[in-house]
């Protein structure tokens, strides 16, 4: 586990009453450093926030978002509930099966995405249909945008690495500014992410921003 | 109160406490704070569970203890409930049918039915409910159930088949607040939830083998009981673990002659239903063929097997030849901390009494300085303190089943539980308890100086009461009856101090001593089989009652067959001086009476008078006329000796 890594964890930590709290985004940095939770990241966890590997384990398998193997560069999340339904989702999915050459849940053959449409509404109703890339919200999709979007991706690097966990402040927060689809935030850690300069809005860093400043600052 | 005057139930009851509650119709008043399901419980009224467990908190996940209750939207947990006064609970009307015969379909929608090859078949939870309460028949097709993985080894005591499980926590919670380890867990979630430990490893811990007694299915099982019998075909004989000095209460199963398992029998004062693994699957040690059968007699070139009548006059005749030849002080007599008390106060009688010797003990180490303070804090009590200390890692080792209940104290009353190593200073740990009231200590019995001069220092600090654990099934038995050199029964200091265990080994050594009258086996003696050999051998005479062929066996000049624990009735004392019943279960190896008569025949023909017929019951009865401390605590009470020691 990278330094920055850890010390995003121990951020998390320190704010809340109880460390054991803290494994949800314990486990975000994690999944964003290495693209999935490991054993040995449990462990490791673990014993950052004092509670059994166990315990970690379990919340990291309740929750569909965190993967336990190995997935691709990019994560692609087609959102199918009501809204998004109404405005064309199941085209979007048909059209990501199909360009993608892979079922839902499944990683393409060059390893580049691993797309889903088996998440719940993201909550992106307003400009639905709606995807969530690399924790980044993607909207009003045309199979048009949707090839534009993955296009530019394709060839690009994990974001999960050094500029992906704007930790307390560890990280600097201008790569994230410079390089949007890098930007995703675990919302818990580390103040609010600076003005995103693109039109898109993130999630996390949406939420990030209804937060009031860490304590002690 | 509106509640009360709209049920008819009568108004304006003192208040004593308690809370009226209607069940079906039957009137009951419990303490605040009682759950439906316990009063109940107590109104006779049966209200099936999975997730509630009487030793955890309520979680009601399972939904299968819902009930009607006035006055209430929806049909409530009753496990979760808390009685309240005026309360009217439903469990026999066709609103609950209903709901148990859901709750079962459901359970069982996926459930493997695979009874017939269970081990859990005929104590099972889910296979009973569904015979009583269930709907008798499924709407799902059987050729559609969704598989787990069946018989995954947890370690090398526990199977785990995920498919007969039906998630009701409370090998989860078990773990959570009966040990603390947290070494299983619910993983995924909904349809795909299974128990597991953390990267399938193997478990760890101590006390393993309380998960298939809290498993109310057949999902967790024993390794060591894997399609070995049904529990009908068990012999149940309630008895207590002899594998420590704790004094866990059991129930040993067995069938055709032989111990299958262990299983736990609920004490709250002393193992709380909780047994380790040690203790629990130590049951197969009971089982070896390996016994002395006949009662043996050996002279310088011979050895001959004879009556048991004959064996006992041989021994007496020689034992008193040695007396007249050599004086009676020449003769030791040793005890054994796995005899029952029964044997033991005869064994102490004979010795001082018939024989005259001053020489008695029941194993090897010396017990300099023991005093009955050593014995003065009970198991239960253990939650009654705010700081404990733990004297090195020795007491937990010999006694695994008080971890438990210091991580109860711990977690449920808030004490400190503070573990110092054997070596740490009498002021440091005085320094660790600062600010306790009421200390307890434990402490074993290798450091017992030790141990006393830590209890002064803390006496500085607050009241300090002593537990200190002994050795053996009965090893603070053979305390208590006097089986030490230095005191006699109920420690009553001794004038002049005899020799000790080890002391008296090297004088039959060194031919200084030459007699022994020994009760076997003797676990403290066969460790230092090499001295036993040396001095077994040169002894001009070995009266012995042993139980496997070994060392005393092979060199007995008289060898009475013994009776294994199993085998025979008594009582044995634990740590915290509960007296507690054995009971025969086994037919015994030989045709030889029991001890107790063995012992009272051998002190009649040695000129005793008076002993009775020898039955353990009988000398049951004259050691608590003899013995003021056990009288009073009869059958599962402490004999406590504090108040005699003082006077």
């Amino acid at each position: 586990m990278q330094a920055e890594t850890r010390a995003a964890i121990e951020h998390a930590r320190d704010r809340y009453p109880r460390a054991r709290s803290a494994i949800l985004p314990a486990l975000w940095a994690v999944q964003h450093e290495m693209g999935q939770i490991t054993p040995d990241a449990m462990s490791e966890v673990a014993g950052i926030l004092q509670v059994t590997p166990s315990e970690v384990e379990a919340v990291s398998t309740f929750y569909s978002m965190y993967f336990q193997h190995p997935h691709g560069r990019h994560e692609v999340i087609v959102c199918i509930n009501v809204s998004c339904a109404l405005r064309g989702a199941e085209g979007i999915v048909d059209h990501l099966e199909r360009t993608l050459g892979c079922a839902s849940g499944e990683t393409t053959a060059d390893g580049a995405f691993t797309w889903s449409s088996t998440v719940e509404c993201l909550g992106g109703c307003g400009g639905a249909p709606t995807m969530q890339v690399d924790h980044h919200f993607e909207e009003n999709l045309t199979p048009e945008s949707v090839d534009q979007i993955l296009g530019a991706l394709r060839s690009e690097p994990t974001p999960h690495g050094e500029h992906a966990v704007e930790a307390g402040g560890v990280a600097g927060g201008s790569a994230g500014a410079q390089e949007p689809r890098r930007r995703g935030v675990p919302a818990t850690t580390g103040p609010a992410p600076t003005e995103p300069s693109n039109a898109g809005s993130t999630a996390l860093s949406t939420e990030a921003k209804k937060r009031r400043g860490k304590p002690g600052q | 109160m509106t509640a009360v005057a709209e049920t008819g139930t009568p108004p304006e009851q003192p208040d004593d406490g308690r809370v009226g509650i209607s069940i079906d119709g039957r009137e009951l008043r419990v303490p605040k704070g009682t759950l439906v399901l316990d009063a109940a419980t107590e109104a006779g009224i049966h209200i099936p569970i999975y997730c509630a467990h009487p030793k955890m908190d309520p979680v009601a996940v399972c939904r299968m203890c819902l009930v009607n209750i006035e006055k209430f939207p929806k049909p409530q947990p009753a496990c979760a409930t808390v009685a309240g006064d005026g309360m009217v609970v439903r469990t026999n009307i066709p609103e609950v049918t209903k709901i148990r015969e859901g709750m079962l379909e459901f359970l069982l929608l996926n459930h493997p039915l695979d009874c017939p090859v269970c081990d859990r078949g005929g104590e099972c939870d889910l296979q009973d409910f569904t015979f009583r309460y269930g709907p008798g028949i499924s709407r799902f097709p059987i050729t559609e159930k969704v598989h787990f993985k069946k018989a995954v080894p947890l370690s090398e005591h526990i199977e785990l088949d995920q498919e007969r499980c039906i998630l009701c926590w409370r090998c989860v919670r078990y773990y959570d607040e009966i040990t603390g380890e947290k070494e299983i867990v619910l993983q995924q979630r909904g349809v795909d939830t299974l128990v597991s430990t953390f990267d399938d490893r193997q478990l760890q811990s101590k006390f393993q083998g309380n998960l298939p007694e809290v498993c109310p299915v057949g999902a967790l099982t024993h390794r060591k009981y894997r399609f070995v019998s049904r529990p009908w075909d068990l012999q149940r004989t309630a008895s207590v673990c002899p594998e420590c000095s704790y004094g866990c209460n059991i129930n040993a199963d067995s069938r055709d002659f032989e111990v299958r398992r262990f299983a736990s029998r609920d004490n709250p004062l002393v193992d709380d239903m909780w047994l380790c693994d040690r203790g629990r699957y130590s049951f197969d040690r009971w089982n070896t063929s390996e016994r002395v059968r006949r009662p043996v007699v050996r002279s310088d070139d011979e050895s001959r097997d004879v009556t048991v009548a004959e064996a006992i006059t041989q021994a007496a005749r020689r034992l008193r030849e040695i007396a007249e030849e050599y004086g009676a002080a020449s003769i030791g007599v040793l005890g054994s901390s796995a005899s029952t008390n029964e044997e033991l106060f005869l064994l102490e009688r004979l010795a001082r009494q018939v024989i005259g010797t001053p020489h008695v003990d029941h194993q090897l180490e010396p017990f300099d300085g023991i005093s009955a303070a050593e014995h003065e804090l009970g198991i239960a009590e253990i939650e009654e303190c705010d700081t404990l200390i733990v004297l090195g890692a020795d007491p937990e080792e010999q006694a695994p089943v008080l971890t438990l209940r210091l991580y109860k104290a711990e977690r449920k009353k808030g004490a400190r539980v503070i573990r110092l190593s054997s070596d740490a200073t009498a002021a440091d740990a005085a320094i660790a308890a600062s600010g306790a009231t009421r200390i307890g200590l434990i402490a074993d019995e290798t450091n017992r100086a030790h141990a006393a001069a830590v209890a002064t220092a803390l006496g500085a600090v607050g009241s300090v009461r002593r537990l200190t654990i002994t050795r053996g099934i009965n090893g603070r038995g053979a305390k208590d009856l006097g089986l030490l050199p230095n005191v006699g029964p109920a420690y009553a200091a001794l004038a002049e101090p005899g020799k000790n265990g080890r002391q008296i080994l090297e004088g039959l050594a060194s031919g200084t001593m030459r007699g022994l009258l020994m009760l076997g086996p003797n676990p403290a003696l066969e460790a230092e089989s090499e001295l036993l050999e040396r001095a077994v051998r040169k002894a001009a005479c070995v009266v012995a009652f042993d139980t496997r062929p070994g060392i005393v066996s092979r060199y007995a000049t008289v060898l009475i067959p013994g009776h294994a624990v199993f085998e025979k009735a008594g009582s044995v004392t634990n740590v915290e001086g509960r007296v507690q019943r054995i009971r025969a279960g086994l037919p015994p190896a030989s045709a030889t009476p029991v001890e107790t008569r063995v012992l009272t025949t051998l002190a009649g023909l040695m000129g005793a008078v008076g002993w009775g017929s020898g039955d353990p019951l009988a000398v049951n009865r004259l050691l608590r006329d003899e013995s003021p401390a056990y009288g009073r605590a009869g059958n599962g009470g402490r004999a406590l000796f504090t108040a005699e020691a003082v006077a």
